[in-house]
């Protein structure tokens, strides 16, 4: 088996076709995209005793005897902590397993990230059967986690290996599908809820285990899809004259673009890591706040505008108005994640084009208009302008996280890109906490003050501008990384041959 | 001998498994969007 899964085993052979690699980066990350989805199992799970009404727990139980009642429901809040223990367990973990997916290669980091997701269903499914919200957390949070760290930049390194002419392109594919996973998952999860659901169970434990098999399966396929390039490999034979791109080619032709490389350990010292982390983690922080309160906020904004009542709040409306506007908000929240999904697509393709500096000035220029447009599209009531504004902002939101990549193998080359990538994801964990955090205390606190719902945001917006002009600046900030933090040849030599010893174990 | 033997065929060939491939993963993805677009339209009735 270990033999099975070595880097030396997936050397490609001289009749592979590059294209073959972005669908099994797909098939892992659609997988572990469901990760977006999980908040279709808040409700079953919050009546997973009641069965058609949740069962509070007693106002004198203590927490920690809460986390092992199995007499009483769990609240939506405390299921919700899975959320924040996924992306908060992604980045450490990719940060932790980067440097080692670099000797192990891909297919073997494929293979453990398909046991640890799809194994976090399973004990989320015990955690379930046995009502212990701990085993949900330790399950699907921490194991699932890791799955979703190691399986996130399994394919990175060698996409962009696979596609120097075409990183963004090549990466974009691939992390367009950690964007679109959820809406595979959560209807998926729907349907399996319903079949499953008896008088005496909502479902989940079956859905649960079902998924986690159908996960499994899809990730190994992908895991052992994965081939390296041989090495000196170059795409000039495969495409056309204009795009045979080598990475040498490459940095003669962009001066942003280097053909040296820099060690991970190394890379941390540079300033160039820590701006493109402050870059990643603003960018992030400013849309992730948007995207988790989407829905209520155009129904907060707009009220019964949405339903042709201009000027009744929302406040004013009866259930069943109430209703029609939360499934307006519910399309909102929809349409704004096709537009992540092909953000991730359509700029880090751009960022082949018109360099991956520029593409991030474009989000952050572009985004500080659009942000502090929103409010003036709020009170003019311009819903369709307000609705455009906000599918613009996301779908930079996901082209921020597919054109990382191919900047870290611009700037500190290709050599240790997907432990460079693994370790800037915890900009992406700081922003999970940042960005909601901003968006929702900004709102209550606002609303505490008397402000009106409907201009409950204005201030938020404005906050979330002052982080992107950071960002802008941060971005200008960077430049090639400085002569000696590259490694020398005698280095890179040395680094290359204990990967091809790693690679015969 | 790897995974990924080396054969006779040209460097740029299976493409026939590129079709495979991408149909198992694109079919369930244009799903999520045919399914997202369907929830989303309830925004411009």
């Amino acid at each position: 088996m270990a033999g099975l899964l070595s880097r030396e085993r997936i050397v490609a052979g001289p009749d592979f076709n590059r294209w073959l690699v972005p669908p099994a980066a797909l098939a892992i990350h659609l997988s572990i995209g469901m990760a977006y989805g999980f908040s279709v199992f808040w409700l079953p799970l919050s009546r997973a005793i009641g069965i058609t009404k949740s069962v509070p727990c007693p106002a004198s139980m203590g927490f920690f005897q809460s986390l092992v009642a199995t007499d009483c429901d769990w609240k939506i809040s405390t299921l919700g902590w899975m959320f924040t223990l996924f992306f908060v367990v992604l980045g450490s973990s990719a940060a932790m397993f980067g440097r080692w997916l670099e000797h192990a290669g891909p297919r073997k980091a494929g293979v453990v990230a398909a046991f640890c997701w799809s194994g976090g269903f399973l004990i989320s499914a015990l955690g379930v059967q046995l009502h212990q919200i701990w085993l949900l957390w330790l399950g699907s949070g921490v194991v699932g986690g890791c799955g979703l760290g190691l399986g996130y930049i399994s394919p990175v390194s060698t996409l962009i290996k696979w596609f120097p002419d075409r990183r963004g392109l090549a990466t974009g594919m691939a992390i367009m599908g950690f964007g679109g996973g959820a809406m595979i998952g959560a209807p998926l999860a729907d349907i399996l809820m319903k079949h499953f659901a008896t008088p005496t169970s909502v479902g989940v434990k079956e859905t649960f285990i079902t998924m986690g098999i159908i996960y499994f399966v899809a990730m190994m396929a992908g895991a052992f899809g994965y081939r390296v390039p041989p090495p000196g490999w170059s795409p000039a034979l495969g495409v056309p004259r204009h795009r045979a791109l080598t990475t040498e080619h490459a940095a003669l032709r962009r001066p942003m673009i280097t053909g040296r490389h820099v060690h991970v350990d190394v890379a941390s010292k540079t300033p160039q890591f820590w701006l493109l982390w402050a870059v990643l983690w603003l960018n992030v922080s400013a849309g992730i706040g948007v995207i988790g309160m989407a829905s209520p906020m155009i129904q907060e904004v707009f009220g019964g505008r949405l339903i042709h009542m201009a000027g009744v709040p929302l406040r004013e409306l009866t259930d069943a108005q109430k209703a029609q506007l939360a499934t307006i908000g519910a399309a909102f929240a929809a349409l704004l994640s096709l537009f992540n999904i092909g953000g991730r697509i359509g700029w880090a393709t751009l960022s082949d084009y018109i360099g991956r500096k520029t593409t991030y000035f474009v989000f952050f220029a572009l985004g500080i208009v659009l942000y502090a447009s929103a409010p003036q599209a709020g009170r003019a009531g311009h819903v369709a302008v307000f609705a455009i504004l906000f599918c613009i902002i996301i779908s930079m939101y996901g082209g921020g996280f597919s054109t990382i990549p191919a900047y870290l193998a611009d700037i500190f080359g290709t050599q240790f890109v997907g432990a460079i990538h693994g370790r800037i994801l915890t900009a992406w964990s700081a922003a999970g906490i940042l960005g909601p955090v901003l968006v929702n205390y900004i709102r209550e606190y606002q609303i505490d003050r008397g402000i009106p719902p409907a201009q409950a945001y204005n201030v938020t917006m404005y906050v979330l501008v002052g982080l992107l002009v950071v960002g802008l600046f941060c971005n200008l900030a960077v430049r090639p990384v400085d002569e000696r933090y590259y490694m020398s040849d005698e280095e890179l030599a040395r680094e290359q041959e204990a990967l091809t010893v790693a690679a015969k174990r | 001998m790897t995974d990924g033997m080396p054969s006779t065929r040209r460097a740029s060939g299976q493409w026939w498994l590129v079709a495979v491939a991408w149909t198992l993963v694109g079919v369930p993805l244009l799903w999520g969007v045919w399914d997202t677009l369907t929830k989303a339209s309830a925004l411009f009735r």
